[in-house]
């Protein structure tokens, strides 16, 4: 199975940007993408599709530049999903997206380095 | 012109509704040296645009609020934005948009995650464009016309003289201030105003340079800034064109019981010393020489010989068959001993 998190996009960030940067960047994913995820449960619990597909965009972006590959396809496919506009059937695609956020998190936050 | 291979740094405004994205472009920005804010929607990005001064905006497409659409079409609305350049960010999937917000008037895109390498590529040529279409919108407000403003582009702003060989013309409204007393402020300004018009058409339109508006004078140039081929043919068929549209535009005027009017036209050929004169802020292609005194002197005696083109013999003798000359008589030159010959190009014709 692929790892949670990319290691070199971590490591990549970290050389271009700086190590305190990429702190706080995991700072503000960690602190941004649960909102994202309860928007995401809002919109499904009321059928809003467009703004499903907007919460499940946004976690695709911020995902990808972190490294956080896998959770970002399953956001993708979440995004196109809102796109068709039917999200009838995604209670168990959101659940795992929520399951694997939690993996995402805790590899990001194992990847902080304290000076 | 000397061009930097970096520009100096630009004011940036990043808009996209994630923070993560935000923050990372953000920063990829301010290690390039620019000034970076941001704003989490298409309406607040609007609001800071319309508020404050930016160079290029990075603009996300899919927003709350606003999206990256509606702000490209408020854009294209607004004259005061229309020249920001921006640059779209977006995911590799969403090409198609990207097609769309070309259309609607951005200029180029990064996808998402953004490459610094082309992060820096893509800001530095915007910056590079906006710099220059912002130098030539300042050389247009500061100059007369656009051939000048790139003339002096491509000279690298010399105010020095030079010599050249070019044609110059002088024409005026007769009788001008009985006109004035006789009607109101607004019509004389509205009169002035179409003559300006029409005379500009005439002489543009032959290759002509206006360089001087005084009152119900104008000056032009042909042959310079900028070379041009017959400028003397070129400078006597603009002279006649510019006595058609008196006639057309006196046909209304007589319809809406106005009095018509009437013009005289001077042409003189042969070198003069040309050069910009002012000062940086508000400068002035300048013709002087004995030739651009003679065309003044011409359009000058147009009264007195009652025939509305006088042109000089340098001018003559480099028309073709096809237009038609008088020879009149002699003119001396004001405050000269010497006499000019001049001959009369009959309207008409």
């Amino acid at each position: 199975m692929a790892a949670v998190i990319d290691p070199n996009t971590v490591e990549e960030l970290k050389t271009t940007l700086g190590a305190d940067f990429v702190n706080e960047l995991i700072d503000t994913y960690c602190a941004e993408t649960p909102g994202l995820l309860d928007q995401l449960h809002l919109a499904l619990s009321q059928n809003d599709a467009e703004s499903f597909r907007r919460a499940a965009h946004s976690m695709k972006s911020s995902s990808a530049s972190l490294g956080a590959l896998e959770f970002s396809a399953q956001a993708r496919e979440l995004e196109f999903l809102g796109k068709s506009g039917d999200i009838s059937g995604a209670d168990e695609k959101v659940a795992g997206l929520n399951t694997a956020y939690v993996q995402v998190a805790r590899a990001l936050r194992a990847l902080v380095t304290y000076p | 012109m000397i061009r930097k291979a970096t520009p100096s740094p630009g004011r940036l405004l990043v808009v996209d509704d994630n923070k993560v994205n935000r923050l990372l472009l953000g920063r990829g920005l301010e290690q390039q040296g620019h000034t970076v804010a941001f704003a989490e929607n298409g309406k607040q990005a609007l609001e800071m645009v319309r508020s404050q001064t930016f160079d290029i905006i990075l603009l996300d497409i899919q927003m709350p609020e606003m999206d990256g659409y509606q702000v490209l079409e408020q854009f294209t609305e607004d004259i005061h934005l229309r020249d920001i350049p921006v640059i779209m960010t977006t995911a590799m999937e969403e090409l198609d948009s990207v097609v769309k917000c070309i259309e609607l008037g951005a200029e180029d895109y990064l996808t998402k995650p953004v490459n610094p390498v082309l992060l820096r590529a893509r800001v530095n040529a915007s910056l590079e464009k906006k710099r220059l279409r912002d130098q030539q919108r300042e050389l247009v407000k500061k100059f007369a016309t656009a051939e000048v403003a790139e003339d002096l582009e491509e000279s690298g702003f010399a105010l020095g003289g030079k010599y050249i060989q070019a044609t110059a013309m002088f024409s005026d409204i007769r009788g001008f201030t009985t006109i004035t007393e006789s009607q109101s402020p607004g019509d004389t300004i509205d009169l002035l105003n179409t003559y300006y018009t029409l005379m500009f058409e005439a002489i543009s339109g032959h290759g002509g340079v206006v360089n001087q508006m005084v009152g119900d004078g104008l000056m032009a140039i042909f042959g310079a800034p900028l070379p041009l081929e017959n400028r003397e043919e070129q400078a006597v068929r603009a002279a006649l064109e510019m006595m058609e549209m008196i006639e057309l535009f006196n046909i209304d005027q007589v319809a809406q019981g106005k009095a018509p009017i009437r013009i005289g036209v001077g042409i003189a050929s042969g070198q003069m010393i040309a050069g910009y004169t002012g000062t940086i802020r508000r400068a002035t292609y300048t013709c002087v020489g004995d030739a651009v005194n003679q065309a003044a002197r011409l359009e000058a005696h147009t009264k007195v010989v009652g025939q509305p083109i006088l042109i000089d013999e340098a001018t003559r003798q480099k028309l073709s068959s096809a237009i038609q000359v008088e020879e009149q008589g002699v003119v001396q030159l004001k405050g000269k001993t010497q006499e000019i010959k001049f001959f009369v190009v009959p309207v008409n014709q």
